[in-house]
């Protein structure tokens, strides 16, 4: 057990409200907390109340984390050829995967990830290796005043494809911070698919980045959902770096109580002939509080680049708010780049016109809510995944 | 059937409706015709239940029970029907969806099990013919990217669907041409029956050629200030409205 009194003592200084991008995050009573990493052995089993494969019918291949600890007898790593699945931990020394993106070096969080980073995932897929089933990261935060530093690293080789799952949640009564790091390459030609589901119970100050990088013609899709959580921010960060990549990034977060979801996304086109589509839906409940920031660079080498952004978010009730912040950077002269971002509230026309055919207020909503995360949650490739997230959703708002 | 007694109601500070009085027994067609401004969407609008216009006094009873006192959604339940003058696009959430929603919201209040789905279908098949709505389009999204004929024709597919007791279509005719008005006519003369009652806002006696009314009520001001047959909008047409006023203030 590391008990992190150090924690606050770091090289690069925590983040405060003077910094643009942690203006509307504030951290400050996560840094009045006192935190420990937890090394001890899984014998109580994993957790009462959430099972090891979260999503119910999931056929994956599955890695569990507790508390940061890898817990084999509850995994089912994929043994197939041509497919390197393990936890970091146990890589060896010359195929240890050498972690290229800064954010260590310059975020607060990423440095503190470096510092106490436990293990992770560690997959590599072949050239023109095709994974049958997703790989299902499970991470559990289990107790109080507990952090945890999962890292995890992905490479697809030329014409691979894997869809990897992250989800994260916590049993009630925890408390402390998931500080996690995902970073993942992708050749030429190759496809990651790659949804990460926040559902944690208790206090949880959650931190998740993810570091893409994209060569030629690779595709990248991927989904973000806040299901549940404290405290959550997602940072997502592509560049791509070869011509003719295709991203698509989309999320959806509905907090409510006092719960906070703050997404940070920056799309960095540096190479010619690239899409990207980003789109993040929100509904803001009781008094949550919310921050979208979604950056798109075209750099001036990036020509025929085709951008597109959209942000849109419900106020659902009078004590919930949230920033959104769309910023775009464009250096070349021949690209399309459309963006859209919108705050508004239930459309009281369309509700009124569905409570004149004898359907309920909350009915209603539920139908409006249902349609306005259509377009973010159609697209992810598991049917399972899309029932269960949204049985979630439906639970948690009792539509 | 439905009982109105001196209706007041406004919207913000505006006072639209100043003591309006009527009264509908089933199998009955009212039109109600009137200058612009006279409250005749507002009198639609106070029927289904938007919140955005207030009563002040008066009362509303459809079959004995005080609709003032029931959401849209209950009311709707009730056997009121409100076909829209401008029908609302609801992307994302399908047609087919929503009226099944709709039946077993009612069905539920009339405390029956939800409708099998086969017999849905068997009744979706049935109404969307009655208007001639494409089957393609009852599959897709609310009114979305449909023309102005189609979404009319959705609302008397919709009315159809869920066999109203009052049926209120308010300016239904608008924005249609001569073959939708026909076939949007024909859906609602194929639900007249003994029970069922309508009442018919207009500012065209050209939709009274085909939904050939019992009354012609003009609605002037805030108040129904004549009545009579059908032939009343006959003379409405051919003469305005500037006589009744002129004979209001004689």
């Amino acid at each position: 057990m590391t008990v992190l009194t150090e924690i606050f003592k770091s090289t690069l200084p925590p983040p405060t409200r003077k910094s643009e991008r942690w203006k509307y995050s504030p951290i400050a009573k996560l840094l009045n907390s006192t935190l420990s990493t937890d090394s001890s052995e899984i014998d109580s089993g994993f957790s009462n109340d959430i099972p090891p494969n979260p999503v119910a019918g999931l056929e994956a291949y599955r890695l569990v984390f507790r508390n940061g600890t890898f817990d084999s007898s509850l995994s089912d790593l994929p043994v197939a050829k041509g497919v390197i699945c393990m936890p970091l931990s146990e890589v060896s020394a010359e195929d240890a995967p050498e972690f290229k993106n800064t954010y260590s070096k310059t975020e607060w969080v990423g440095e503190l990830n470096e510092s106490y980073q436990q293990d992770g995932m560690f997959l590599k897929i072949a050239r023109n290796i095709k994974l049958d089933r997703p790989v299902l990261i499970h991470h559990l935060t289990d107790g109080k005043d507990v952090a945890s530093f999962p890292r995890h690293f992905v490479r697809v080789e030329e014409g691979g494809e894997v869809d990897v799952v992250v989800w994260s949640s916590a049993s009630k009564n925890s408390s402390g911070m998931y500080n996690g790091i995902l970073e993942a390459s992708i050749a030429p030609n190759s496809t990651l698919m790659l949804e990460k589901i926040c559902n944690e119970d208790g206090e949880i100050y959650h931190f998740s980045h993810e570091n893409i990088i994209q060569e030629r013609d690779s595709k990248f899709k991927m989904h973000t959902f806040t299901v549940k959580g404290h405290w959550v921010r997602n940072e997502l960060e592509i560049i791509s770096r070869g011509k003719g990549t295709d991203s698509i990034f989309n999320g959806a977060f509905l907090p409510t109580g006092n719960e906070h979801v703050d997404n940070h996304t920056t799309m960095d086109h540096t190479s010619t002939d690239g899409t990207s589509s980003e789109l993040y839906r929100g509904i803001m409940y009781g008094t949550s509080t919310g921050v979208f920031n979604g950056k798109v660079f075209v750099r001036p080498d990036a020509q025929r680049t085709n951008a597109f952004q959209q942000n849109t978010n419900i106020v659902a009730d009078r004590g919930a708010s949230i920033n959104a912040k769309p910023e775009l950077e464009i250096y070349a002269d021949d690209v399309k780049c459309a963006h859209g971002c919108t705050v508004g509230q239930f459309d009281l026309d369309a509700l009124f016109y569905l409570k004149s055919r004898g359907i309920d207020e909350k009915a209603a909503k539920a139908l409006l809510v249902e349609a306005f995360l259509a377009d973010v949650i159609s697209n992810v490739p598991s049917t399972e995944l899309r029932e269960e997230i949204m049985k979630i959703y439906t639970e948690r708002h009792g539509w | 059937m439905l009982k109105i007694k001196n209706l007041h109601a406004k919207v913000g500070d505006n006072e639209i409706l100043k003591g309006l009085n009527l009264d509908v027994k089933p199998g009955e067609i009212h039109a109600i015709m009137g200058p612009n401004g006279s409250g005749k969407s507002t009198l639609a609008a106070v029927l289904a239940g938007r919140e955005a216009y207030e009563v002040t006094d008066g009362m509303v009873e459809l079959d004995g029970t005080d609709l003032l006192d029931l959401e849209a959604s209950d009311r709707a339940r009730e056997g009121v029907f409100l076909a829209f003058q401008y029908p609302i696009e609801i992307p994302g959430v399908s047609n087919l969806n929503f009226m099944k929603a709709a039946v077993n919201a009612k069905r539920a209040h009339q405390g029956q099990p939800p409708i099998k789905a086969k017999d849905f279908l068997a009744k979706v098949k049935e109404c969307s013919s009655l208007v001639e709505l494409d089957g393609r389009l009852s599959e897709r999204s609310v009114n979305e990217g449909f023309s102005g004929g189609e979404k009319k024709r959705n609302e008397i597919f919709q009315m159809a669907i869920l066999e109203p007791k009052l049926c209120i279509l308010d300016e239904t005719d608008s924005g249609l041409d001569i073959d939708a008005l026909r076939v949007v006519s024909k859906g609602v003369n194929a639900m007249r029956s003994p029970d069922r009652a309508f009442i018919v806002i207009t500012h065209y006696q050209r939709l009274l050629d085909h939904i050939i009314p019992d009354f012609v009520h003009v609605l002037s001001n805030g108040i129904i200030v004549k009545s009579g047959g059908k032939e009343l909008a006959l003379e409405l047409e051919a003469k305005g409205y500037d006589w009744i006023k002129e004979e209001q203030n004689a």
